[in-house]
């Protein structure tokens, strides 16, 4: 039984007159790690938009648990979380606030405004923000205030502390030094254990440019101009599928 | 020689063209009558009425004009700011509510800005008689539907895609809410609170004037009775207080991290809320249903079409009203950057600055009465009235924004050999032009509703028509009158804002 938590069916995305997107069919399998790899303009930011629901598409389907968007309640669709390419953090907060607000699908209201007030409990945040490899002199800075880096590893802390074991990554490793890199990657596709009880399989789909960081990714996926050109294991990737899209 | 070319700085200047046929008018109406009068209220400016008694008069009234100021300011910023988020199209999207509704509260909300405070207080005072609440109830209706725009158009710069971020968690939609209107809300409420506390002080004050009590009240019998040196004394413990109010608003720091503030201010937010609530419910049985409508006849009178205004008669009431408004916007857009422009040194800069204080402090009726001792009422003095105190405001906003400009141009201009008076308007003023004027299409809109309250004093315009027809009851006029008065400032609104997008 192959258990397919994310699949797109035929999508096509047209803005104005371009097509954006063309024809495209994914299967995501629980716990599979996806390398999605095309130069830039290809589609990448625009597929991950379509496959977290923020993109309706023009043509085809979208079905996660086997079920549309529209036929799924907030709990079921916060299982999904994504690292945006251009990160989408509230610039006036401050880095804790900011990872606090992954925290708003499992928790009420109040929580939302004392989050706001600040008097609400950042210790999960730091821990997270601590794995990211952040210092503590960043933890109540507003997001404006921070650089490239810190501000890519807030948004993979925010990303990170909502638990969801369907993980959406554009570009994360843009703005990270070297050394950063590889421990956040391993953060990233690491297993989730939400309650510290059983720890369940991380699926990833992760849009990058750098080949050398393919080597945990099961499959890798290559686009261009909205289209797919190959879908297959790392194992089979050859110098001529990279030609085909670069 | 260069050819007159058409840029923003000479549209800056351009407008100092209604003073021709503004004082062809005003000449031909001059008379010497009240002369000594006037100067009499020059003189007194400097040598106030001081004495105990007064003092504590001066204590009681500043009181109650603090406690109509200040509730008014609380509730019209707090329901401002529930109202502007509801009329933001944020709110729509979070919600996934039709667009539709957002319109339609829009809309409402522009008809009720577009009557001014006083037009409200002597209406609602017409019908409930005077009382304190009625002055809080007056100011507040416009204020909440002024600062809900004002609240609106910061939460319209929120960025879609943190919204689309926060969405994509997957939180409560409340809760989304709240993260993402928070801050626009928190900034607001820092840059215009003062600026709105400031307005609902002198809202007030002329509401005082008309009647409603507080220190206005004061300035206008003191008027009246021509006792110019204890009209001074009320003049300057305004003076004295709208300065006070600022310097206290820029102490205390709206520090959102600050836990025990936070609550005071979320404590403070809620009681008021609460308490508004229960007074609009507590007005609502006590005056409404109480109240013996005899005077209002029916609903349905107010539409009959007899009336005594005659239609030619109307019609040049709503010319004369926009005569008024486009004289006095011309004078508020060019005088203050021609004086600053001549005067340009330090000693005239400090007259300046405190001649337009003043203009700003003394109520516009005031200014009217003042002037009206030696000129008979005509359109031009109400406009002349209007524009200066305007010009009050808008020069205090030029001062501002020049004293904060990079001033490199200037000064290398000058070195130059070129004279200061150039220097100024090509290396500095010609800088801010641009946002000059979009600041004045906003002031404009204000402009257009200030006209009843000068209207009211001056006979001239609608305003005057108002207050006579609503002295003998005719409640038709009332409302046609009003709904003019709605349609020109909605019309206004419209232009200006067309003006002031294509300047932003
Ligand atoms: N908001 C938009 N408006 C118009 N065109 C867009 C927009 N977003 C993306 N595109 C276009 O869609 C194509 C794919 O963009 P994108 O998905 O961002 O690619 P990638 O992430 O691979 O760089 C590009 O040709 C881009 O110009
Ligand atoms: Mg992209």
């Amino acid at each position: 039984m192959n258990n397919t938590v994310l699949e797109l069916k035929n999508i096509s995305y047209k803005y104005k007159n371009d097509l954006i997107l063309n024809k495209i069919n994914i299967k995501i399998n629980s716990g599979e790690k996806i390398a999605l790899l095309g130069k830039s303009g290809s589609g990448k930011t625009t597929l991950i938009s379509v496959l977290n629901g923020t993109i309706k598409p023009t043509q085809g389907e979208v079905k996660l648990f086997n079920k549309s968007f529209e036929e799924l309640d907030r709990k079921q669709k916060s299982k999904i979380t994504t690292i945006w390419q251009d990160l989408r953090l509230i610039e006036d907060l401050s880095a804790e606030q900011n990872v606090n607000c992954g925290l708003l699908a499992e928790n009420n209201f109040y929580f939302a405004f004392k989050n706001l007030l600040n008097i609400s409990s950042f210790k999960k945040a730091h821990k997270y923000m601590q794995l990211c490899k952040l210092h503590n002199s960043v933890y109540d800075k507003k997001i404006r205030k921070l650089s490239g880096g810190q501000k890519q590893r807030v948004a993979i802390a925010r990303s990170l502390i909502q638990g969801s074991n369907i993980l959406l990554a554009d570009e994360p490793f843009n703005n990270l030094d070297p050394k950063l890199i590889t421990t956040i990657k391993n953060l990233m596709l690491e297993s989730v254990d939400k309650d510290n009880t059983k720890k369940s399989p991380k699926t990833a789909l992760v849009a990058l440019h750098r080949l050398d960081l393919l080597n945990d990714f099961d499959k890798v996926i290559g686009i261009r101009d909205g289209k797919i050109f190959f879908n297959i294991k790392r194992n089979n990737l050859k110098k001529i599928h990279l030609e085909k899209i670069y | 020689m260069n050819k007159l070319k058409l840029n923003f700085t000479s549209l800056s200047f351009l407008p100092i063209l209604v003073c021709i046929p503004l004082g062809y008018q005003l000449i031909n109406n001059i008379h010497f009558g009240g002369f000594k009068l006037f100067q009499e209220f020059l003189i007194s400016a400097f040598n106030p009425k001081i004495d105990n008694e007064i003092i504590i008069t001066v204590i009681k009234r500043l009181n109650e004009t603090i406690l109509i100021g200040f509730f008014s300011w609380l509730v019209s910023i707090i329901f401002g700011a529930i109202f502007g988020i509801i009329s933001s199209n944020f709110f729509y999207k979070i919600f996934n509510i039709p667009n539709f509704f957002c319109r339609i509260i829009r809309f409402f909300l522009t008809i009720i800005r577009s009557i001014h405070e006083v037009v409200w207080g002597i209406l609602l005072m017409q019908i409930y008689g005077i009382n304190f609440s009625i002055g809080i109830i007056a100011i507040c209706i416009p204020y909440i539907a002024v600062n809900s725009k004002v609240f609106a158009e910061q939460l319209e710069t929120i960025d879609y895609k943190s919204f689309e971020s926060i969405n994509q968690i997957n939180a409560a939609k409340f809760s989304s809410l709240l993260t993402l209107i928070w801050n626009p809300i928190i900034n607001t409420f820092k840059n215009f609170g003062l600026y709105r506390l400031e307005c609902s002080i002198r809202s007030t004050v002329i509401l005082g004037l008309f009647g409603i009590g507080g220190i206005g009240t004061s300035i206008f019998l003191s008027f009246q009775t021509l006792n110019f040196r204890e009209l001074w004394t009320y003049l300057w413990s305004l003076a004295i207080l709208i300065i006070l109010s600022g310097l206290i608003f820029k102490k205390i720091k709206f520090n959102t991290t600050n836990k025990i503030l936070s609550i005071f201010f979320i404590a403070v937010f809620f009681i008021t809320i609460l308490f508004s609530f229960s007074y609009f419910l507590y007005f609502i049985f006590n005056n409404i249903f109480n109240n013996n409508f005899e005077n209002t006849n029916s609903v349905s009178s107010l539409f009959k079409s007899s009336s005594d205004l005659g239609l030619f008669d109307f019609l040049k009431l709503i010319l004369e009203t926009i005569i008024l408004s486009l004289l006095s916007t011309g004078i508020a857009i060019s005088l203050p950057p021609l004086v600053i422009g001549i005067f340009n040194n330090n000693t005239s800069k400090i007259f300046i600055k405190i001649f337009s204080f003043l203009l700003r402090l003394i109520p516009t009726p005031v200014i009217l009465l003042t002037l009206l001792t030696f000129n008979n009422p005509s359109v031009s003095l109400a406009a002349l009235t209007l524009g200066l105190h305007n010009a009050g405001i808008t020069s205090k906003l030029l001062f501002t924004n020049l004293d904060r400009q990079d001033k490199r141009n200037y000064i290398a201009m000058k070195s130059l050999g070129i004279s200061k008076k150039t220097s100024w308007l090509l290396g500095l003023f010609s800088q801010q032009a641009k946002s000059y004027l979009a600041y004045c299409a906003y002031r404009s809109d204000i402009i257009i509703r200030e006209t009843a309250i000068v209207g009211v004093i001056g006979s001239v315009g609608l305003g005057w028509q108002l207050q006579e027809s609503l002295s003998s009851f005719a409640w038709q006029e009332v409302t046609i009158v009003l709904i003019a008065y709605s349609s020109i400032a909605i019309v206004g609104e419209l232009i200006n804002g067309k003006i002031k997008n294509s300047l932003t």
